[in-house]
């Protein structure tokens, strides 16, 4: 007996939908999954007729089916925006030069324009060249701290009203508990409202608020939607991983759970005594900031000094530290200076370390999210934690395909109905389509100091380090 | 081996945080001054006149062990610093298998020249609810217990968890009432307390945590008060060890649920990075309750004040609208209503909050007790 469609469209179901469990045809699940788009756009009023929108576009497959669902609900509903792509290159090869090339497919196939913002140009570094320098330690402080001013600079370049990014519920939610570990009121109160942004700075929507994770991977596979998966090389933010991992095993036992943290998010009240930092505009680069000098600004000016890690930890810090610098200059050597900002800093990492360290963490959260990866990778070879990075170039692109089509695999052998699973062929032939690693969002919330987009992933690279 | 960090004269014995050494009785005097600081600081006791009546409810897992003594210390001072309430100790018996427990509460209890009165769980289910018996198991009602634990069966183990707190809370107060208590003792360490946060976030309670984590949970004219709020499950222990206390049973959750699975999570991070749980409490101290002034209406099974502030789009509205779409393609195109019958949220804002909306979801509402009649 074939199951019907719960929609009682009379056709035959294929899948079951990861978010509410209702088995639907092929042509149900993309209505229902762009219906939901459709409804959070509308209630949330997050557009209005005639506005241009940029889309944050990384060439994963958030914002790709972000770009591709709407252009066609632009189109549908006829909203009248004027959409276009924006990326940010980071400079990082191997990573973002490949994945450029994806965010220009998806310019060609949906006919948007595209902006491409290099950090070499507006900061005057990549990404390759500040890693050289501070080495692999807490390089997604500066990868999220400049691409969230990145994508800043370049909305304002192209004057759009907002910018639409591809958060999806599994990331807000996975934010709530990240910000609840390490104790962030502010963004906690914050990361789950669907429109961000105050006076003077271009808002950030999020359309895919309500989609999960598991539905964009599914739909972009069955649409066949080019897009772009790996992971970023560097080393993710570890209360992220932590966090990430937690939900993974909570979505197992009860899938609505993503849904019931976003609305504890959304429900949730600050105490009144508490003050939430208030946001300003920087002295130095007039973009938006909670200090009196913005952290890209302190990251670069640290960049530039000489003195990498000025800025990475609490920004109270990095201005005492600047000023002990100056005074410091001319009567001290920079070796002595290093050593005071290594002794500054060896207590900061804290939870950190324990994905960044060169030691595997023993904690289960870690060891259950590498044996995830393990079990993912199985056809990588350094999955060791031997490793020292530098068999990515020849690891990387191999193993991402196999990874991807194990991903997808997993995914449709737990969604797709087994009647027609013969029908729908995964392999080889889909070898082309770099789709479906669950796990690729490569635009961290505004709100993020870490890179948590591009690397807070349970990705095989992070053991190498 | 190095002084106490305290007093810095006696060799510290006691290892906190894996990093900080004291002696016993600095330790023993911390967790007292804990425990004090905590009742004094939040004022429900210390500015009544009259001595109060307090019921203490003890599970026979270790916070109410040690929460127990601390209490039966603090009334029996000789001096100005003697505690003033009087305390009334309550078990709830569980389930039939905890017989064994229950005796052993009744006489360590009654060591101490204490009686403790006794309920059973399924008392819940009664429309008019037996008197608690003193210092003995009370007779069951197999009738209501079959239909309790056929309730239980039905539901997945997180709903399980869930209920359950919000069913012992009911009682807790009822069982208050009838012995003439207006305030409440209940045992959750800072350990605990982490992990409820979590769980209540992962439910969809995140606009009640300051009740279900605060010290107080003042949703109702008696007040539940949460004495041991600072004191660590490592400092428990040493608690139980130096004092040589009787364990009566490890505390439990039910099966494979998000509550197990959070309580594996916290634990595990605690033993890597010793600040996990003091931030997770510090995070509970900052989330409050939306003003609560004008709305009246409470939630019939949790009594969380259902909030009248009207989200044009929230989760709930988007699961909602999920399910609709999922189901009738055509009923799905006016954005404006979803459609009632197929509702994930009976009764919701009406007369339950999101969860119990969902936990009730899971119930047969025929076998609610008769307060619940407007819910069938
Ligand atoms: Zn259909
Ligand atoms: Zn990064
Ligand atoms: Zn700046
Ligand atoms: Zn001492
Ligand atoms: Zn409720």
């Amino acid at each position: 007996m074939p199951v019907l469609c719960r929609t009682g469209c009379g056709k035959k179901a294929v899948l079951k939908r990861p978010k509410t469990g209702d088995a639907l045809c092929k042509e149900c699940f993309y209505h229902a999954f762009e219906a939901e788009i459709h409804y959070t756009i509308t209630k949330g009023r997050l557009f209005n007729n005639g506005d241009s929108v940029a889309i944050a576009a990384s060439g994963g497959k958030d914002s790709t089916v972000l770009a591709h669902v709407m252009k066609t609900l632009n189109q549908r509903y006829k909203y009248g925006l004027n959409l276009m792509l924006l990326s940010i290159d980071e400079g990082i090869t191997g990573y973002r030069d490949d994945s450029l090339e994806t965010v220009k497919q998806n310019r060609d196939d949906y006919e948007m324009p595209l902006k491409i913002l290099s950090y070499k140009d507006l900061y005057g570094w990549t990404m390759d060249e500040i890693v050289a320098q501070i080495g692999r330690k807490n390089n997604c402080t500066f990868c999220g701290v400049f691409r969230r001013q990145a994508l800043d600079r370049g909305a304002a370049m192209l004057n759009v009203k907002c910018i639409a990014t591809g958060h999806n519920a599994d990331d807000i939610a996975e934010t709530v508990l990240m910000n609840v570990l390490r104790g962030d009121i502010a963004r906690l109160k914050r990361c789950t409202s669907i429109s961000t942004g105050s006076e003077g700075t271009i808002p950030r929507v999020k359309p895919l608020k309500y989609t999960y994770e598991k539905e964009i991977v599914m739909y972009a596979h069955y649409k066949k939607l080019v897009y772009f998966s790996t992971e970023c090389v560097f080393a993710p933010n570890a209360y992220r991983g932590h966090a990430r991992a937690l939900l993974k095993d909570m979505e197992k036992i009860r899938p609505s759970c993503i849904m019931d943290i976003i609305y504890s998010g959304e429900t949730m009240a600050v105490k009144e005594d508490i003050t939430l930092p208030t946001q300003r505009i920087c002295i130095r680069c007039k973009f938006v900031s909670s200090q009196e000098v913005c952290k890209a600004c302190v990251l670069l000016e640290g960049l530039n000094k000489g003195l990498p890690r000025l800025g990475i930890g609490k920004s109270s810090k990095a201005k005492k530290m600047l000023e002990e610098y100056n005074a410091k200059q001319g009567h001290t050597t920079i070796k002595e200076t290093m050593q005071y900002l290594d002794n500054n800093y060896t207590n900061i990492g804290n939870i950190e370390n324990c994905l960044s360290n060169d030691k595997l963490c023993k904690s289960r959260v870690c060891k259950v999210s590498k044996n995830n990866t393990q079990l993912i990778n199985i056809s990588g070879k350094c999955n060791n934690g031997h490793c020292s990075g530098q068999c990515k170039n020849n690891q990387f692109s191999k193993d991402k395909e196999n990874k991807s089509n194990t991903k997808i695999n997993i995914l449709l052998e737990q969604y797709e109905l087994s009647e027609t699973s013969n029908n729908v062929t995964v392999g080889p032939s889909h070898a082309n389509i770099l789709n479906a690693t669950d796990l690729d969002n490569l635009y961290p919330d505004q709100d993020e100091d870490s890179c948590s987009g591009t690397c807070g992933k349970m990705g095989s690279m992070q053991i190498g380090f | 081996m190095s002084d106490c960090k305290k007093c810095g004269t006696i060799p510290g014995t006691i290892l906190l945080r894996q990093k900080d050494l004291y002696c016993t009785n600095c330790f023993l005097a911390n967790v007292n001054h804990k425990f004090r600081a905590c009742i004094g600081k939040n004022r429900i006791l210390s500015h009544k006149k009259q001595i109060e009546n307090v019921l203490i409810c003890l599970s026979g897992g270790p916070g109410s062990a040690v929460m127990s003594d601390l209490v039966c210390n603090a009334v029996t001072l000789n001096n100005h610093k003697k505690l003033g309430l009087t305390p009334i100790f309550f078990h709830i018996i569980s389930s039939s298998d905890d017989m064994n427990v229950a005796r052993s509460i009744i006489t360590a209890c009654n060591k101490k020249k204490h009686d403790i009165y006794l309920c059973h769980i399924s008392e819940y289910l009664l429309a008019k609810k037996n008197k608690p018996i003193m210092n003995d198991i009370p007779i069951i009602n197999k009738e209501a217990d079959t239909k309790f634990r056929n309730l239980l069966n039905d539901m997945s183990s997180s709903t399980k968890n869930d209920y359950l707190i919000k069913i012992k809370r009911e009682l807790f107060i009822w069982y208050a009432k009838e012995l003439l208590c207006n305030i409440i003792f209940t045992a959750e360490t800072s350990s605990t307390l982490a992990v409820n946060l979590i769980s209540n976030l992962s439910l969809g309670r995140g606009s009640q945590v300051q009740h279900d984590i605060g010290f107080c949970d003042s949703r109702n004219d008696i007040k539940i008060l949460r004495p041991l709020k600072e004191i660590t499950f490592e400092e428990l222990q040493h608690y139980i060890n130096i004092n040589k206390l009787e364990l009566l049973k490890e505390k439990a959750v039910h099966g494979n649920s998000l509550q197990s699975v959070i309580k594996l999570f916290v634990h595990d991070l605690q033993d890597n990075y010793q600040s996990t749980i003091s931030t997770i409490c510090k995070t509970a101290e900052k989330i409050g309750i939306q003003d609560d002034n004008n709305h009246t209406n409470k939630c019939s099974m949790c009594e969380s004040c259902l909030s009248d502030t009207e989200y044009n789009l929230s989760a709930l509205e988007a699961t909602n609208y999920s399910r609709t779409v999922s189901i009738d393609q055509e009923k799905a195109k006016c954005l404006n209503n979803p459609i009632d019958q197929h509702s994930m949220f009976p009764h919701v804002k009406k007369y339950l909050c999101y969860t119990c909306s969902k936990n009730y979801l899971e119930i047969d509402p025929a076998t609610l007790p008769v307060h619940f009649k407007h819910l069938t």
